[in-house]
């Protein structure tokens, strides 16, 4: 009986175990929420170290989100640069923690609408630009596999720019679909909709 | 594994392969134009945004605004003692601002007018006037003290009383007539 109860215990502090993993999962969500929560507090109270840690936490990904919707890096530097000098003068739009990323996002991806729609015959440098065999993950991968995966980026660089930013917000930069739709600025049926269409053309065009 | 599941698999495997080295310094450069206070937005400051939010034209933005301005001048804002509307007011206004790079006679013209429908006592003697004699009267205002200011055709003023009045119109006739 105590070796069964001491072989229990042991399993509750195994981490590999499943229910251990999800709890632990559970509680890092849960400190990503407070921490997002307390950062936004602190941004509406207007706090400049607020700001910089926003700026250590997302410009990464704001840039490469650029790059993602078919900027140039050089473009993609200037409009990530920009979509923080915005996001500091929107901080009265922000609302709580959870809504930061699509708050961000959304900044961002007007920057980027503002641009396109400034130079409207600007070739997009698409995602063609990134080099598959860069990736470590893709190194081990099928040769096959890599095709398909080719395939797909050029199908989804070849989007219209509105499918081609759902299906980088959700599925390369990796948003919640609530965080997705708040980002593109529409409901989230519109936003289901629209990933249902660029699912459906990229579907053909990925054999 | 059906299509639909093996795309999305794919779609998941995209932001591996499609992620680059980050330009160098570019953190620094964002952080440094973080303004020194940040603060959340004022009403009027926060209407502007939604109107831009709206990706209205910059013009039609800006008409928007004016708009708005005249209307609330109107039915909020107080009027003067002379009677008509605010609008006439900013109309003769603007007009009268507009008509600065024309000659003298006209920009005088437009403030005689714009005085006229303020009430003003205001008699307008520029009809007819040589623009190149400086010392000619173009109008002449009565003041609440019973002098005159009296405005000349290169557009400086000057107050004087009822006699150097005439003096200066009687002057002013005799040239004509020659």
């Amino acid at each position: 009986m105590t070796v069964k109860k001491a072989n229990l215990a042991e399993q509750d502090f195994d981490s590999a175990h499943p229910i251990n993993k999800l709890r632990e999962l559970n509680k890092l969500k849960k400190r990503s929420e407070q921490r997002q929560d307390s950062l936004a507090r602190r941004l509406r109270a207007g706090e400049h170290a607020a700001a910089t840690e926003l700026v250590d936490i997302y410009y990464k990904q704001i840039y490469l989100f650029m790059r993602r919707l078919g900027h140039d890096r050089q473009v993609s530097e200037d409009l990530t640069q920009e979509s923080f000098l915005n996001a500091w003068h929107h901080i009265g739009q922000l609302r709580d923690g959870k809504a930061l990323n699509g708050w961000l996002y959304r900044i961002a991806g007007n920057v980027s609408k503002l641009y396109w729609r400034k130079h409207k015959g600007k070739k997009t440098a698409s995602l063609e630009g990134f080099d598959i065999s860069d990736s470590n993950n893709a190194q081990h991968d099928k040769v096959e596999r890599n095709e398909l995966l080719e395939q797909l980026k050029n199908a989804v660089a070849r989007l219209p720019i509105k499918l081609r930013q759902t299906v980088v917000l959700h599925y390369i930069q990796q948003l919640t679909i609530a965080e997705s739709a708040d980002a593109a600025g529409v409901r989230q049926g519109t936003f289901k909709s629209r990933l249902n269409r660029a699912l459906t053309a990229l579907r053909k065009q990925v054999t | 594994m059906g299509k639909e599941e093996e795309l999305k698999e794919l779609l998941n495997k995209l932001p591996d392969v499609t992620t680059e080295p980050i330009p160098q310094g570019l953190s620094e450069d964002i952080k440094r134009q973080i303004p020194h206070r940040l603060s959340p937005h004022r009403g009027g400051i926060n209407t502007i945004n939604i109107i831009i939010d709206f990706r209205i034209n910059k013009l039609a933005a800006a008409a928007a605004i004016i708009i708005t301005i005249i209307f609330c001048a109107t039915f909020l804002g107080g009027r003067d003692s002379a009677g008509g509307s605010v609008l006439q007011d900013s109309m003769l206004l603007i007009k009268y601002w507009g008509a600065a790079n024309a000659s003298n006679i006209s920009v005088g013209r437009s403030k005689y007018e714009h005085l006229l429908s303020r009430g003003e006592d205001v008699v307008w003697y520029g009809d007819g006037l040589d623009s190149k004699d400086n010392s000619a009267v173009l109008m002449q205002r009565r003041l609440a003290d019973g002098t005159y200011e009296v405005t000349f055709v290169d557009g400086h003023e000057q107050q004087v009383n009822s006699e150097e009045l005439i003096k200066l119109l009687s002057r002013m006739l005799q040239k004509r007539t020659k």
